[in-house]
């Protein structure tokens, strides 16, 4: 059912802008957006693979009878090949990031309307439109409608940062809408130069014009717009520099909200990854440039969260830094990496989703995330301690979970592909992220309780002891069996190369 | 008086890169948050004006195909619309990010009572 | 008054950086820091052997002038917007610098 592909992107705007509608009635909102998260890991799964062309307008090569009357300097050249319509393209690569993207934002929509005591319309406006705009950035196979529906994402991502009323939070907002102001015109510009170049947006009619020589691809016009529209690309995945400003931000939101928005940075920077690597991959210098700023990213990522003294924050920097191994696998270049970091990305938005969820328990328990403030709350809730550690562990890479099966296929490709250094750089961060995971969890969990430390909340809500332990089943299945997650990329992957 | 006779994309294509510039140096320099949101549009309009030159034709005609029309003549005497399409709706994102930094400058300053960013953010 | 005095005391200790806690985890990240930058400059040898030890020298040379780089860096990626854009401009600067004129 081809059908259904736009729908993966317009059931959650309408339910967005339903429950915008419904404000303050509550159990309305509560049913409705329940309903729709649940159907949205579903959609893909029902889906056909295929390209959906919108308006119908297909390619002229499709048509011939339109082709016929067309004068022949049109329906000879290119043209009678270029996508005239915004489309989207569905591969097993999309259906498995919209499928576990929809399970993070089902579990994040459903921690949240049992944590906040007063549900909100807006918020859940605000949660269902990002993750259609990061859904449609995954789908479309066009850069001006990526750019478009990044800066839908990244509103979101403001909006949803200034509904937390966390302290400080206007204040980070500023910052990133500045910073991002900044990022997102150029690359516009950047897509700009390229549509200059090429005359279309279109991915595919992109390096159909560069295989067949149409255009020079080595000319200033190109290489400024791929400078322009890689800076963009740092920007909307928050690699270094703007690995501050991303944790920065995933500190200001709500725990469960914070989960929802590491899955859009990563789906974001996947997305338009691959489409920079499609692009411009003839470039010889392309790889080391994705190579030097990943290890940067990982470097100063771990460092950093070192020494926070947040634990949200500690989780934003450890985030960032995961981002890295993601950057690591599509920088070396060769298929068993790529479909590494790709894995490793999909390892990352459960993996983080969890200790978001899971740490922000401890948030909602006693209002504070300062370690120096918490200790003791292993006495609290025992069970979900043991889960957040099982994660912490799924993160640093402990068998039998996900991230140990990743990193490893990180570590070899890396191996193979004559970079020891890499996997050397890649164990040493793996074991720091552990050093970081453990200092967080012992002094939230293990140190004594510390006298002024008053609980809020006695109680956490059950339906957060479930996501979380959901999560956790999702994530030993994957690491227990890696072919459900490979055997939809390596397809994707074998395409790209 | 002194002729200067300057290609109208020329012309354009300068003028967006002057947007640009003056609209970082606005962001990145100025102190004022209205000021800093005001170099925020400028950079955004440039990008815009840029995409909108990519379309220009010289001696062009509206890119609409009227009944009785050479279809040859048309195709090779029309503007080009993808650009023109596409910056509609970029200007559409870049009101409603504006929109969205001026009520969060309002918001700032009924609580810090300054416009002022480096007061604001506590930066020195 | 006395239990307040011991709470602002507690908390001017709790502000202090050198908790052992603190000091360990600001050395764990002096030392990944290091190491993992001289590792990463090996990789250099794929392009020059000559510069690759030239690098690996020099940043020897500047770990050991500048001991404690720690601090310098939590100061330079602190959450201050000036930072940050200046950081940001940079890296723009750089790559265009690099991509329009470097590689041609």
């Amino acid at each position: 059912m081809n059908e259904l592909i736009p729908l993966m992107v317009i059931i959650p705007i309408a339910c967005g802008l339903l429950l915008n509608l419904l404000h303050k009635k509550d159990t309305a909102i509560k049913i409705l957006a329940i309903v729709v998260a649940i159907v949205l890991p579903i959609i893909p799964l029902l889906s056909n693979y295929g390209l959906h062309y919108f308006g119908g307008h297909a390619p002229l090569i499709e048509n011939p009878i339109l082709l016929e009357t067309l004068p022949s300097q049109i329906s000879q050249s290119a043209l009678a090949i270029f996508h005239p319509a915004i489309t989207y393209s569905y591969e097993s690569l999309q259906k498995l990031f919209i499928f576990v993207l929809g399970i993070v934002a089902f579990f994040a929509i459903f921690t949240s309307l049992n944590e906040t005591k007063k549900v909100s319309g807006p918020y859940m406006f605000l949660m269902f439109m990002g993750t259609a705009a990061v859904t449609a950035l995954l789908l479309s196979n066009d850069i001006f409608h990526m750019y478009i529906f990044f800066e839908i994402a990244a509103l979101c991502q403001v909006g949803i940062i200034l509904v937390s009323s966390t302290k400080e939070n206007y204040e980070t907002a500023l910052k990133y809408m500045i910073l991002g102001s900044i990022g997102g015109p150029l690359l516009l510009l950047g897509i700009g130069f390229i549509l200059g170049a090429v005359g279309s947006v279109n991915i595919s009619d992109i390096i159909y014009a560069i295989n067949q020589n149409l255009v020079n691809p080595f000319s200033q016009t190109f290489l400024i717009g791929f400078g322009l529209i890689l800076f963009g690309w740092l920007y909307a995945s928050g690699l270094p520099p703007f690995h501050t400003i991303k944790s920065s931000i995933y500190s200001k939101a709500l725990p469960h909200s914070a989960a929802l928005l590491q899955s859009f940075t990563v789906v974001t920077f996947i997305a338009m990854g691959l489409v920079i690597f499609r692009i411009f991959s003839y470039l010889p210098f392309l790889k080391v440039i994705i190579l030097v700023f990943s290890l940067i990213a990982m470097i100063l990522g771990v460092t950093m969260a070192i020494i926070q003294t947040d634990i949200r924050r500690i989780l934003g920097f450890l985030a960032v830094g995961e981002l890295g191994y993601i950057g690591i696998g599509l920088g070396i270049g060769t298929t068993l990496s790529i479909t590494a970091g790709l894995f490793q990305a999909v390892n990352e938005i459960l993996i983080t989703a969890l200790l978001f969820i899971g740490f922000g328990t401890v948030f909602y328990l006693t209002n504070s995330s300062d370690t120096k403030k918490l200790g003791g709350l292993i006495t609290q809730n025992p069970k979900i301690a043991i889960m957040v550690l099982l994660g912490g562990f799924a993160m640093a890479g402990v068998p039998p979970f996900n991230g140990f099966q990743s990193k490893l296929m990180i570590i070899e490709s890396a191996l193979k592909a004559g970079f020891p250094e890499i996997s050397i750089i890649a164990v040493l961060v793996s074991i720091v992220t552990f050093m970081v995971f453990m200092k967080a969890f012992y002094s939230v969990y293990l140190k004594p309780k510390p006298q002024d430390l008053s609980i809020v909340n006695e109680n956490i809500p059950k339906s957060t002891i479930l996501s979380i332990a959901v999560l956790l089943i999702i994530c030993l299945i994957i690491g227990l069996f890696p072919q459900l997650v490979t055997d939809n990329i390596s397809p994707f992957v074998a395409g790209l190369i | 008086m002194i002729d200067i006779v300057i290609d109208t994309q020329l012309a354009s294509l300068f003028t967006s890169a002057a947007f640009i510039i003056v609209g970082l140096f606005a962001a990145i320099f100025l102190d004022n948050i209205i000021k800093k949101i005001i170099g925020i549009a400028f950079i955004e309009e440039g990008a815009n004006l840029f995409i909108v030159t990519l379309g220009y034709k010289p001696g062009g005609i509206v890119p609409i195909f009227l009944p009785g029309m050479d279809a040859e003549w048309f195709a090779l005497n029309s503007a080009y619309p993808l650009p023109h399409a596409l910056v509609l709706t970029s200007i559409v994102i870049g009101a409603s990010t504006l929109a969205v930094m001026l009520a969060i400058a309002i918001v700032l300053y009924k609580k810090h009572g300054t416009l002022s960013t480096s007061e604001i953010l506590g930066d020195k | 008054m006395v239990v307040n005095s011991f709470k602002e005391v507690k908390m001017k200790v709790a502000k202090d950086s050198t908790t052992n806690e603190s000091v360990s985890s600001v050395l764990a990240a002096e030392l990944t820091l290091i190491s993992t930058l001289l590792i990463a400059a090996i990789m250099l040898r794929h392009f020059n052997i000559v510069l690759a030890i030239v690098v690996i020298l020099g940043l020897v040379l500047f770990f050991t002038t500048n001991m404690p780089l720690m601090p310098k860096i939590k100061r330079e990626q602190d959450d201050s917007l000036e930072k940050m854009v200046f950081y940001a401009v940079l890296t723009l600067g750089t790559l265009i610098t690099i991509i329009y004129w470097g590689l041609n």
